[in-house]
């Protein structure tokens, strides 16, 4: 997952993030963000994740694990 | 002496396709497509004269071999194929910012181009000798309407619809085109809509007939592939419980 950073930069509209982000303080924050991060998930990481388990994951980090426990 | 008449089903090994070719297995014989053939063989064993039943097996992401393989595998079985059913679907909810040529391309490829050259073949004389009389492509209720993250597919079934429209017209009267145009139903390809139970609950609140079941479409499909329909053609039969007419606030 060495790309997740930029990727999911990319889908939240800044430059860069840092673990720690909390998913809704990013002001492009709505459902169709979800659907993205959820297509990421399934296109680039092969891995099945729902909306509820995104908003579950609260931070980028919290996200990247969630990402990363299930391609495992 | 005659060939043995066969009706074609792409994306048959699961979910709506996999439910018509059971219930045309009744009446006719039916050639069962798909990508897996444990997946097609599975179907096949479920299916009425399991011994009459053909299993195709290609990938119609790869359309630009569709020509040669059918061709090949329709002269091989020395068959004719009387009608065609193009079940194959891809859908992914993706959201504009999230398109790429590839997911243009899987989702093109599978939903509407597969199907144009699929006909090209079955109307080529030296491989299916005019035997053709019938296509239904299945399509969506999204087709004539927009959904959020739906932007590719529904393009694509739009696109389905148009060319069944004019294949209808340049076809008559010798074959009849039309397309049916599901709502929601649970398959292996909408399970991403049902995913979250409460959404998906909320979401069939918005049918005024309630949830639909691969039974209504292919009772659908039933009746365009009969001569009960002999004077249709060119048509979208939106088959969604009321989805798309109910416009209550």
């Amino acid at each position: 997952m060495e790309n997740f950073d930029v990727e999911i930069a990319e889908i939240l509209e800044v430059d860069s993030v840092n673990m720690e982000d909390h998913l809704t303080s990013f002001d492009c924050w709505d459902s169709l963000t979800i659907l993205s991060i959820i297509a990421l998930a399934s296109e680039t990481y092969h891995v099945t994740i729902s909306a509820s388990d995104v908003n579950g994951a609260a931070s980028v980090g919290g996200l990247k694990s969630l990402i990363q426990t299930k391609v495992k | 002496m005659s060939k043995v008449q066969y009706i074609l089903v792409t994306g048959a090994s699961s979910g709506i396709g996999s439910f018509i070719s059971k219930c045309l297995s009744q009446n006719y014989n039916v050639i069962i497509h798909g990508r897996n053939t444990d997946k097609i063989n599975q179907v096949i064993s479920e299916c009425n004269n399991p011994d009459k039943q053909l299993a195709f097996v290609t990938d119609l992401q790869q359309f630009e071999e569709i020509e040669a393989v059918l061709g090949k595998f329709i002269i091989e079985k020395d068959i004719e194929v009387i009608g065609f059913v193009h079940c194959a679907g891809f859908m992914n909810m993706l959201p504009a910012k999230m398109m790429s040529v590839a997911a243009i391309q899987k989702t093109f490829s599978t939903n509407l181009f597969s199907a144009a050259m699929i006909v090209k073949v079955l109307l080529q004389r030296k491989v299916n000798a005019g035997a053709l009389k019938n296509v239904v492509f299945i399509s969506s209720n999204i087709s004539n309407f927009g959904a959020k993250a739906f932007s590719l597919y529904s393009a694509s079934k739009a696109g389905i619809d148009g060319l069944m429209r004019s294949l209808a017209v340049e076809l008559a009267p010798d074959v009849r085109v039309n397309s049916v145009l599901p709502g929601a139903i649970h398959t292996p390809m909408t399970s991403a809509i049902f995913q979250d139970e409460e959404k998906a609950k909320s979401m069939l609140s918005t049918y005024p007939l309630g949830e639909g079941f691969p039974e209504d479409i292919s009772n659908m499909v039933e009746f365009l592939l009969s001569d009960k329909s002999k004077w249709i053609t060119g048509q979208q039969f939106t088959v969604d419980g009321g989805r798309t007419i109910d416009i209550s606030g």
